[in-house]
């Protein structure tokens, strides 16, 4: 009766610990091993504890007390990431290649569907597509972090994703010494965009301050508007690429953290085609008529808005898709950062 | 990890061991200090050792023992640190085939060298530090050698070593210079 009592005290508490173990060790049936080593250190103990070198009842609980809770036992199964803000070091670059990869998905789905919508003749639904990507993006990150904070406080390394076979592979191979890295080559040329953030800052300027009066004159007072909200958005630009330009070939952090301005000044810039998108009939075509060849604002033609609005849906896919540029090369300056 | 300061019992009220605050911060304290070297004491327990391995039960008592009580590892802390290790190739272990299954752990060739450069280390830190708190440290130099580079451990009556093995650091050549070793 009293060994039948001992072994029930032992399973039960075998069971609790059990249940608090981390679901990476329950998924290798690792825990198996776990909970026998943990059962074997119980009796050892007991037999110990008791004056005859048999284990009592009283012995065996007094040993069970010793081990600790069950909690306490699962909690240093679960510490053996390196913390990094709420997200193990070991998972990190995880996070980061998932939150890029599910980014630019969004974003690359979201495009094509537009591109088809503009090929279709539906219009109205651009807005809706870039609310779209903003939302989408806001979605995934947070449930993107949300998985890889649990994982991470629940103690996953990377390769409890890997395969047995992948496993097995790994634990084969030998050490070795570091090899030296091929160096890389610079991830960028200052001067090249310092020059071309100069040409947007001038273009930027230009269309902000209208300075040919024979030509803005004609124009819609609407158009000129327009023109000036896209004038602001490639001052922005040329001002982000210049501001990479003058970091030049170091911190890759301050490059990434640039391109991901860039890609939100991108992404607003193209609200300002849609709503010239939606005004075909403000959109000025210029020629010169008369006997003095003076130039005269005709407008576009009523049949050729649809060619207008496809050209205007055309130039917001390429500026979307341009995005994805960004997006690379943060992933690729991450190789930088060693 | 067990703190002293958990198993010290509150002798008088108005010692600073009453309160609550203290004890909190002494045993964080405390609990961080031997995390560092806990997988090293278990470590060179498994060496120490006549058969060279060890089952857990066993590092636990040898370890109690061995340190007066002083470093006592929990229950359950202490497989989850030997699965850790097991992990990182640093040790090995194999199933007792007959009676209760035992798993006994050893230390890998890999372990080994991980286990003298962790300790030739440690070895020189508490040397270094041992005149912070007024306490003398004997390195044993006349059994050892450790490397200027990396601080290798390295048992001097190994005569075939002539380079640090973690390093490649020329050991024959300082240990003529010194006088330890003949030409």
């Amino acid at each position: 009766m009293s060994e039948n009592e001992m072994n029930f005290a032992i399973n039960e508490f075998l069971k609790e610990v059990k249940d608090k173990l981390p679901e990476w060790l329950k998924d290798k049936k690792e825990h198996k091993e776990i909970l026998a080593e943990l059962e074997d250190h119980i009796w050892s103990k007991a037999e110990e504890l008791s004056q005859s070198g048999q284990p009592t009842l009283e012995t065996v609980g007094i040993a069970i007390k010793q081990m600790g809770t069950p909690e306490s036992i699962a909690k240093e199964y679960k510490r053996r990431g390196t913390p990094k803000v709420y997200i193990s070091e070991e998972l990190w670059p995880y996070y980061k290649k998932v939150l890029s990869g599910v980014a630019t998905l969004i974003i690359l789905i979201t495009v094509i569907v537009q591109i088809v919508n503009i090929i279709f003749g539906n219009l109205e639904t651009i807005w809706d597509g870039i609310m779209g990507i903003q939302i989408g993006l806001l979605i995934a990150f947070a449930v993107i972090t949300v998985v890889f904070v649990v994982l991470s406080m629940e103690g996953y390394f990377p390769e409890d994703f890997m395969s047995k076979k992948e496993l097995e592979k790994r634990k084969k191979e030998p050490y070795r010494a570091v090899e030296k890295e091929k160096p890389l080559k610079p991830f960028i040329k200052p001067i090249g965009e310092i020059i071309g953030g100069s040409l947007g800052l001038i273009f930027g300027v230009f269309l902000i301050v209208q300075p040919l009066p024979f030509i803005f004159s004609l124009m819609d007072g609407l158009f000129l508007l327009y023109l000036q909200f896209a004038g602001i958005f490639m001052i922005t630009e040329g001002v982000l690429d210049i501001t990479r330009g003058l970091i030049g070939k170091r911190q890759p952090l301050a490059h990434q953290v640039v391109h991901a301005i860039t890609i939100g000044v991108k992404l607003a810039s193209i609200s300002v085609v849609v709503l010239m998108m939606n005004r075909p009939e403000i959109f000025p075509i210029l020629i010169a008529q008369g006997p003095s060849e003076a130039l005269v604002n005709i407008g576009i033609a009523p049949g050729f808005y649809t060619l207008f609005r496809i050209i205007a849906g055309i130039i917001i896919a390429v500026v979307a898709l341009s995005t994805l540029d960004n997006f690379y090369k943060i992933y690729k300056l991450e190789s930088y950062k060693k | 990890m067990i703190a002293i300061i958990k198993r010290v019992k509150e002798l008088g009220s108005n010692a600073l061991i009453a309160s609550r605050e203290f004890r909190d911060y002494v045993e964080k304290q405390e609990t961080e200090i031997n995390r560092g070297i806990s997988s090293l004491c278990i470590l060179s327990t498994i060496i120490q050792s006549d058969k060279k391995e060890l089952h857990g039960y066993k590092i636990l008592k040898d370890l109690t023992e061995k340190t007066n009580e002083m470093l006592v590892i929990e229950e359950g802390t202490l497989y989850p640190m030997l699965r850790k290790l097991e992990h990182d190739k640093i040790i090995s272990s194999r199933k007792e085939e007959s009676g209760r299954k035992r798993k006994f752990y050893s230390m890998t060739g890999y372990g080994k060298q991980v286990f003298n450069h962790l300790a030739g280390f440690y070895s020189k830190l508490t040397e270094a530090v041992a005149p912070l708190f007024d306490v003398k440290v004997d390195l044993k130099q006349d059994k050892y050698f450790y490397c200027p580079m990396c601080a290798n451990k390295i048992d001097l009556s190994n005569k075939d070593l002539k380079f640090c093995t973690i390093c490649g650091f020329n050991i024959e050549q300082e240990l003529i210079e010194r006088g330890l070793r003949n030409e």
